[in-house]
């Protein structure tokens, strides 16, 4: 039986823009459990980010506002916690990595300052002690000669680099749950490779878990156990990787899917790639009923005017659909 | 191979041995040069598609520009359709540019917010000197249907539309005139995945109804099999492979290809495989390693490799490859 590490409860996130406010997240449930690579998969103006940063709280407010939920961990709801105990959690027990490492860092200080700063916040570490776990932290990432490195300024090293730093900084206080918001979208595919290979070690020489949010599939599929789909502010469909890929049961899950071109097969002259119609609704026009059934192939009557509940189908395998009631 | 597509074969554009090198300054005020085009030789033929891929850095985008002459190249000679177009007349030049187009990878950079759609969709016909003012408004209602807006949409402003409906007129601003040649730089990347699929067919369609030729520019490779007729990879400011799609993902040559094929995450959970491990990061591009561009991150490397540049050689009838190992 899975730990549960963190565990959201109907999270609701809203966004005022003049008069107006727009829910991002429409409460959405999960856990992450202990020692898994969990993904949540979206596109731009899912919500997957917003709820991702929710967690520690991290989204502006105002205009961001969480309306209700909690975010339980260690049996204590994080939106609960005064701004203090927040900060202690904060990179000891829950740390991130950004995707992109160049506007997340401070350009004026060294990366190894920058570094020793958490280390010398969260643990008993002396400076000198703290200075040496951080070439011991540079070397776990794979930076050649973290002796010299330490003192360089991020503008110094290169995207690929940055990213290794970043992942550095988030792991030196030995975190129970990273969270990683795009880690390897602004990389190059090389790059990326050797980041997700990296991501992978870590995971397996810890206990650490990981909640991976991205638009790439294909990122998904090499690293995430499990994988939570979300539209418009909703989770559509959850469930382990294998089962996701080989036998999505909502319609947008299976047309992300579709739509993207198969490396390995031989594509046909001129053969058409599988769309899905239409646009990523904007969060001031979400459509009524389920928020997918204007682009759904296969929407009846029942999917305008009613909103499908997220039902679990088959064990650890959720889906909201009427197509699955 | 039938006598039909032999005719439609004939060079479109022939860019030979192109060069771009870029004047930066460092930071402590002196100038280095950046190597961002190293001598790069293709033909796309009428009709085709060719992809250019490799690494950002990896100068692809400048070869797309230089090919049109939004930037001028350092040295070379690019040819369409057998005329020189490093040698033509400005005026000449302009009116040639009727015949080659450009889509850009972020179509809310690539058109001009305050103005609306007809009015951005009515300048090439402006430009080019067409006069009747119905006809051009017949023919930007004809645009929009071609890329699948509807025309009561024509007196929206940019802001209005999402960005894979953005590309869309971005699209038909290019195909305005009836171009032979359309160089697409990433056209897809900045789109949600859901919208990619829309866009790339929206292309296909266009390449048989109005036979355009794509210079197809991205670093997605698994798009670029799927679009693409033949395929140059890039490192550096060189093609490093050069073959048809088929036989350049099914049988790579050179060490770089693979290791990109190798690193593309499969969505397919069932096929994980044995990854080439590559090492380290691009080069510098102002500070060039000697011998082969890649050698400082080629797991196979020779001793030759440190020392001598290779050539694009023909490896096999119409494969091109410049590796010491692989010719």
């Amino acid at each position: 039986m899975p730990t549960p590490e963190l565990r959201v409860k109907n999270l609701k996130v809203a966004f005022t823009t003049g008069d107006e406010e727009l829910i991002a997240v429409h409460g959405i449930s999960y856990q992450l459990n202990r020692g898994e690579t969990l993904a949540l998969v979206g596109e731009s103006g899912s919500g997957k980010t917003v709820s991702a940063l929710s967690v520690l709280r991290l989204i502006p407010e105002p205009p961001g506002k969480i309306l209700s939920g909690e975010i339980l961990f260690d049996d204590k709801d994080l939106l609960k916690l005064q701004a203090k105990e927040l900060r202690e959690r904060r990179g000891r027990d829950i740390a991130m990595i950004f995707q992109d490492p160049m506007t997340s860092m401070n350009p004026v200080l060294t990366i190894g300052e920058q570094i020793i700063e958490t280390l010398l916040r969260h643990t008993p570490l002396s400076r000198s002690e703290a200075r040496v776990k951080t070439i011991d932290l540079l070397n776990q990432v794979d930076i050649p000669f973290p002796e010299q490195k330490l003192d360089q300024y991020p503008h110094q090293f290169s995207g690929g680099m940055r990213q290794r730093v970043m992942i550095a900084m988030a792991l030196s206080c030995s975190p129970r749950v990273l969270i990683a918001d795009e880690p390897t979208t602004a990389l190059d595919v090389l790059i990326q490779a050797q980041i997700i290979e990296l991501l992978k070690q870590i995971k397996k020489e810890s206990q650490m878990s990981i909640l991976l949010i991205t638009h790439d599939l294909g990122v998904v599929a090499e690293i995430a156990q499990r994988v939570m789909v979300m539209y418009a502010g909703d989770i559509v469909e959850t469930g382990p990787v294998s089962k996701l890929f080989r036998a999505s049961l909502h319609p947008y899950t299976s047309g992300l899917i579709n739509s993207v071109p198969a490396l390995k097969a031989t594509p046909q002259k001129n053969f058409r790639l599988s769309e899905i119609s239409g646009t990523v609704p904007s969060l001031s026009q979400i459509p009524s009923g389920c928020p997918f059934h204007p682009r759904c192939p296969s929407a009846e009557t029942r999917c305008r005017t009613d909103k499908p509940r997220l039902k679990e189908i088959a064990p650890d395998h959720a889906v909201s659909c009427w197509l699955h009631p | 191979m039938t006598i039909q597509t032999k005719t439609t074969q004939a060079p479109l554009l022939e860019v030979r041995n192109i060069k771009k090198h870029f004047q930066a300054k460092g930071i402590s005020g002196e100038t280095q040069t950046v190597y961002a085009l190293n001598g790069i030789s293709f033909t796309l033929r009428e009709g085709e598609t060719l992809g250019l891929v490799g690494e950002s850095g990896c100068g692809k985008s400048t070869a797309a520009r230089t090919v049109l002459r939004l930037i001028e190249p350092t040295a070379g000679e690019i040819l369409y359709r057998n005329q020189d177009l490093l040698a033509l007349r400005p005026d000449k030049m302009r009116s040639l540019r009727k015949e080659m187009q450009i889509i850009f990878q972020d179509p809310f950079a690539s058109l001009n917010p305050r103005k609306r759609i007809d009015k951005i969709l009515e300048e090439p016909f402006d430009i080019h000197g067409f006069t009747n003012p119905s006809k051009i408004k017949e023919r930007v209602v004809g645009l929009l249907d071609k890329v699948g807006l509807s025309s009561d949409q024509a007196d929206k402003y940019p802001h209005e539309f999402s960005g894979g409906q953005l590309q869309r007129i971005g699209i038909a601003r290019a195909i305005a005139l009836n171009p032979s040649l359309i160089v697409a730089d990433e056209p897809v990347s900045a789109l949600d995945v859901s919208i990619r699929a829309q866009v790339i067919n929206l292309l296909l369609d266009l390449k048989e109804s109005m036979q355009i030729s794509y210079l197809f520019i991205s670093h997605d490779m698994a798009i670029v099999r799927h679009f693409c007729d033949r395929v140059a990879v890039m490192y550096l400011g060189k093609i490093v492979e050069l073959a048809d799609s088929e036989p350049l993902y099914n049988k790579p040559q050179h060490p770089y290809t693979e290791a990109l094929l190798a690193a593309i995450p499969s969505i397919d959970p069932e096929t994980k495989k044995e990854r080439m491990k590559i090492k380290g990061d691009l080069p510098n591009a102002m500070d060039m390693p000697r011998g082969c561009a890649f050698h400082t991150r080629c797991p196979i490397r020779e001793k030759q490799c440190e020392e001598s540049i290779p050539q694009l050689k023909e490896a096999r009838p119409g494969h091109h490859v410049a590796c010491f190992l692989r010719e």
